[in-house]
């Protein structure tokens, strides 16, 4: 394969596996630092280094990981080098408002908060289960973290999501 | 998950149904707790709402300024997994008794049994549909064939290569085919066919599962090697009928 054609190819690759992950990426980075400019950023730094380190991927059926444990470290990056303050909920930014705007009914723009106020450490295994499909035992690999303590913060993310919903069905 | 301990209690059983809502472990336990079967349901529940609200809306890719690469050194991988031939048997067996169950369906002109015999003959409809697949259905096809008041189908459990519109007891249902790690994994989203309890499907080289959504049910097969937990959840998590 001559240079020009290997680059083409690379290229291509590159643009299908995008097609593909791209809203996984972006879902993920949104839900990490729930500030939906944030994400776009993180992606966008993701996107770059996936592009440079492409060939590291052996097999595309592995690309999901990859792009996943690539969007975590941009994410963790970017917090490193702006050390932004914990999120305030009743003092949101207009992009995280955004976030949080587009609930199709009031019952879930409610829970959509709750998962907002999870701390991270609960928020992103259950992000990972439920919206990216991972196992508990992916997930401890992709946080590094044993399955043990993956279960518990999967419990305690539920039970303060079910005790919050019902507040909210009281009030 | 696989942790199946029939002497759990109602603490254990709730802390790991609360963890992974897919747990199948604790049967024994479960069928004689009325509290923790409430509580399961409530979980389960909780979970579809969870895997909605997560859900947002994600703008159009927008590349960033890709450098040049140095690729004269760069040895192509193939971009598609190739399909043990095992698996190549297993799905071989797989039409085989599907076709075997259609035709003693249609040649007696008897009507399917149940739900779980008429999901299985329907495999051998369509075998175009098992083929092993790198090839995407494109989002305006998924579209077309899953109404957006029955799933909102994305490629998380795996890549979709297959979606048609099929009919399952009369009615339109959406017929998808995913890749799975050991190939294609069949499923079908039946709004209107309800279900009491989850289905097992148990052949010799296939395994699968109907699982009870709401007033409908969701049939999962794929080979028996195939690991359909993450499936499940992936695809439960995208269905929008009322539950």
């Amino acid at each position: 394969m001559n240079s020009s054609s290997a680059e083409s190819a690379r290229r291509r690759r590159f643009d299908q596996i995008v097609a593909v992950f791209h809203a996984d990426m972006y879902r993920y980075a949104a839900w990490l630092c729930r500030d939906k400019a944030i994400a776009e950023d993180v992606v966008q730094e993701a996107l770059l280094r996936a592009w440079k380190s492409l060939d590291a991927l052996r097999d595309d059926a592995a690309a999901k990981h990859w792009l996943l444990t690539i969007v975590r470290r941009e994410n963790a990056r970017y917090f490193e080098r702006r050390r932004l303050e914990t999120v305030d909920i009743d003092n949101l930014t207009a992009s995280q408002a955004a976030l949080l705007a587009e609930a199709p009914n009031e019952e879930l723009e409610e829970l959509r908060e709750s998962i907002y106020e999870l701390d991270d450490d609960y928020r992103e295994p259950l992000v990972l289960q439920v919206l990216m499909g991972y196992s508990t035992t992916e997930i401890g690999e992709l946080m590094g973290l044993k399955q043990g303590a993956v279960l518990t913060r999967l419990h305690r993310a539920r039970l303060k999501l079910k005790e919050k919903v019902a507040d909210d069905e009281r009030a | 998950m696989s942790r199946v301990n029939e002497l759990m209690n109602c603490d254990e059983y709730r802390e790991m149904i609360s963890a992974d809502p897919a747990f199948d472990g604790g049967a024994g336990h479960l069928s004689a707790c009325s509290e923790c079967q409430a509580f399961r349901s409530e979980i389960q529940s909780l979970n579809l709402k969870i895997a909605k609200a997560m859900q947002i809306n994600v703008p159009e890719p927008t590349l960033p300024e890709l450098p040049d690469i140095e690729t004269e050194n760069v040895v192509p991988i193939t971009a598609h997994k190739t399909f043990p031939k095992r698996a190549w048997f297993a799905m071989a067996a797989t039409m085989l008794l599907a076709a075997l169950v259609g035709v003693l369906v249609f040649d007696t002109g008897v009507h399917y049994d149940s739900l779980a015999e008429e999901v299985l003959a329907h495999l051998d409809h369509e075998p175009a549909s098992l083929r092993v697949s790198g090839t995407p259905v494109s989002n305006a096809r998924l579209a077309k064939v899953v109404p957006s008041d029955v799933a909102s189908p994305d490629h998380s459990a795996g890549l979709i290569t297959y979606a048609r519109s099929c009919e399952i007891n009369g009615k339109k249902v959406p017929h998808l085919v995913i890749q799975g790690e050991q190939g294609p994994v069949t499923i079908l989203l039946m709004p209107d066919e309800a279900v009491t309890e989850a289905v097992s499907l148990d052949g010799e080289n296939i395994h699968g599962v109907i699982l009870p959504v709401g007033a409908g049910s969701v049939a999962i097969i794929g080979a028996r090697e195939e690991k359909l937990e993450r499936i499940e959840n992936s695809v439960l998590n995208s269905v929008n009928w009322s539950t």
